[in-house]
């Protein structure tokens, strides 16, 4: 008989499911930290508004209806332009993780024009689009283009080539596989790259709006730096970083609901 | 031979000793600036030596931004500052960091400066003078800046809406001319330089000036309330070397014959290679003459402007409503301000 002693449980830790009001609460503790010093006068209102200027300037954001008259123009402007680069991109992306000759192509005009930082071209643009939206809304479409073009192709690229494989031995047709394997594979790759794009069309909202924008968050957070009224700076910085939460949040249940057959 | 090297050395020591006692007893001060002609005073006095004349040993830095000036002062990089007066240098100094001592630029009636320019299409449409702009799109740099500013005052001067007019804040000079020529707004307010550049190039029709319309106090010498607290004397010590520029400036650039026509003599000439020297792009003489804007000889501030300038940002939303012409004024330091208002 070989010889048995317990073994004491060896799993646990390592499990990435966090508590859920960690979060929260670290929020909370630098928040109080920060009002804490900006009363006690640690933080002079001269380099950093307290939190509590900013929530008023938020609140008269709000007095005031500017708040809707700006989130308007904005989310007009990142909603074009990141659905013009969206599909663009989608379109380009597609077309290289399916044929040869558009890889050999599109890759290297992609690296070669993506590093371009898009706030450079802004002259350009205006030149081409005029000082209205469509000028704002190329300079988003643009930032967004190449990185889902990236995403799209390596996301196809990705795809298992024993599932094509499979699709091809059992005969479907070519546009079959591409709708039915190909996309739904690739499906995870293209909607993080959607997280990234968004946060970047939130990024350029603010590059885009500083020529000839009377209204927009963008607009308001170069004009409050521009009349040093750091507490409404931050304020529209801070609608920017809410923005964005709801952005990742749609794009969570977006994820979940496409991505359901997983 | 030895006696020979104990003298140069002493004589060396002597020296040594003497360069350092010269450099202690120079006080260094700074001051942030913009490469303008407005900006000359400063560097006339620096050029001529009349700071050299107050002990003080002055490095002028230059910024390419009203803002960064104001900035630069409040925070300590630099002790003095002078530059336009905007929303943002209000708010600033709102806050307590900023003192203005002594009058920069002024609009005054006679000395062109900032012009108000039409497209041509738009002028030959109808746009012919400043209280023609009602209901127009307009070119300015940022919101609450001097240009924002005059568009509010003119069109309190001939009772419409400043909201008619449609802002396009376009950030910069050169991007106003290019919206300009590209007839994508009706009309900006620009320099005179530039103004009568656009003229001459057909991409612009002067349809009147600031002066004429709202004369104002355009900028101001300022430093931080931590020199006028703690190095009162130094403050004393520049202002006089300043208001020497003011002077010499003012004889070169700001006379008048008897018919009141402006005058340039050789004193504008003799100055030229100072301006050369410190105005960037690097100006022709004739764009000297065409920026030098009015400049009170003695330095002395509209002072009454300054709270109604105040009180139109707060109006605007663009100042916070706590700040306090009083609180950033030391009329200290300069005699004779005008139209101090008695509170």
């Amino acid at each position: 008989m070989p010889e048995t002693r317990p073994v004491p449980f060896r799993g646990g830790g390592f499990n990435p499911a966090g508590w859920r009001w960690a979060s929260w609460i670290a929020f909370a503790a630098i928040i109080a930290a920060w009002q804490l010093s900006s009363s006690s006068g640690l933080l002079p209102a001269l380099f950093m508004p307290s939190p509590l200027a900013v929530l008023e300037a938020l609140a008269r954001l709000v007095e005031t209806g500017a708040l809707t008259r700006h989130l308007a123009a904005s989310l007009q402007r990142i909603a074009l332009g990141w659905a013009v680069g969206t599909l663009g991109g989608l379109a380009i992306g597609t077309a290289m993780g399916i044929f040869a000759v558009a890889r050999s192509i599109g890759l290297p005009v992609t690296s070669a024009l993506f590093p371009i930082p898009k706030i450079a071209l802004l002259p350009l643009l205006i030149l081409w689009f005029g000082i209205g939206e469509p000028s704002k809304v190329a300079t988003i479409a643009l930032g967004v283009l190449f990185p889902t073009i990236i995403s799209t192709y390596t996301a196809i690229d990705g795809v298992p080539r024993n599932l094509i494989r499979m699709g091809q031995s059992f005969g479907l047709p070519a546009a079959m596989i591409v709708w039915k394997i190909l996309l739904p594979g690739a499906l995870p790759g293209i909607l993080s790259g959607f997280r990234i794009s968004s946060s970047i069309a939130l990024i350029l909202v603010v590059a885009a709006e500083m020529i000839g924008a009377e209204h927009g968050i963008g607009a308001f957070i170069l004009a409050a730096g521009n009349l040093m009224q750091t507490d409404q700076l931050v304020a529209g910085v801070v609608l920017l970083s809410l923005l964005g939460l709801a952005v990742s949040f749609g794009l969570s249940r977006l994820e979940r609901w496409l991505l359901r057959w997983r | 031979m030895r006696a020979t090297l104990t003298a140069l050395g002493a004589l060396l020591a002597l020296a040594l000793a003497g360069g350092q006692v010269q450099s202690q007893t120079k006080e260094k001060v700074s001051i942030a600036a913009l490469p303008f002609v407005s900006s000359s005073p400063i560097f006339i006095a620096k050029e001529l030596g009349y700071f050299d004349a107050e002990g003080l040993d002055l490095e002028i830095k230059i910024f390419n931004a009203a803002q960064p000036v104001a900035v630069a002062t409040a925070s300590g990089d630099t002790d003095f500052g002078i530059t336009g007066l905007t929303g943002g240098f209000y708010n600033l100094a709102g806050k307590g960091a900023l003192k203005i001592i002594a009058a920069q630029s002024r609009e005054e009636p006679g000395y062109d400066f900032v012009a108000y320019v039409a497209n041509p299409k738009a002028h030959e449409a109808g746009l012919r003078k400043p209280a023609d702009l009602a209901g127009k799109t307009v070119g300015i740099t940022t919101v609450g800046s001097t240009f924002h500013y005059n568009l509010g005052k003119l069109a309190e001067k001939h009772g419409f809406k400043l909201d008619s007019i449609t802002l396009k804040p376009l950030q910069s000079i050169p991007n106003m001319s290019a919206a300009l020529k590209g007839q994508q707004v009706d009309a900006i307010l620009i320099t005179a330089n530039n103004a009568y550049q656009l003229e001459k190039e057909g991409a612009g029709k002067i349809i009147g000036w600031v002066h004429q319309e709202t004369p104002w106090q355009l900028g101001a010498l300022f430093t931080s309330t931590r020199m006028v607290e703690g190095r009162r004397a130094t403050v004393e010590k520049f202002v006089r070397a300043y208001l020497k520029g003011t002077a010499a400036y003012a004889e070169a650039y700001l006379q008048k014959d008897a018919s009141g026509k402006r005058v340039f003599g050789k004193k504008a000439e003799d100055l030229y290679p100072i301006q050369q020297k410190w105005v960037k792009p690097e100006p022709q003489p004739q764009t000297v003459l065409a920026s030098a804007n009015f400049i009170d000889p003695q330095g002395r501030l509209l002072v009454k402007d300054i709270y109604d300038q105040v009180a139109w940002y707060q109006a605007q939303g663009l100042v916070d409503k706590d700040v306090d012409p009083r609180k950033f004024l030391d009329l200290s330091f300069v005699q004779g301000h005008m139209q101090v208002p008695q509170n």
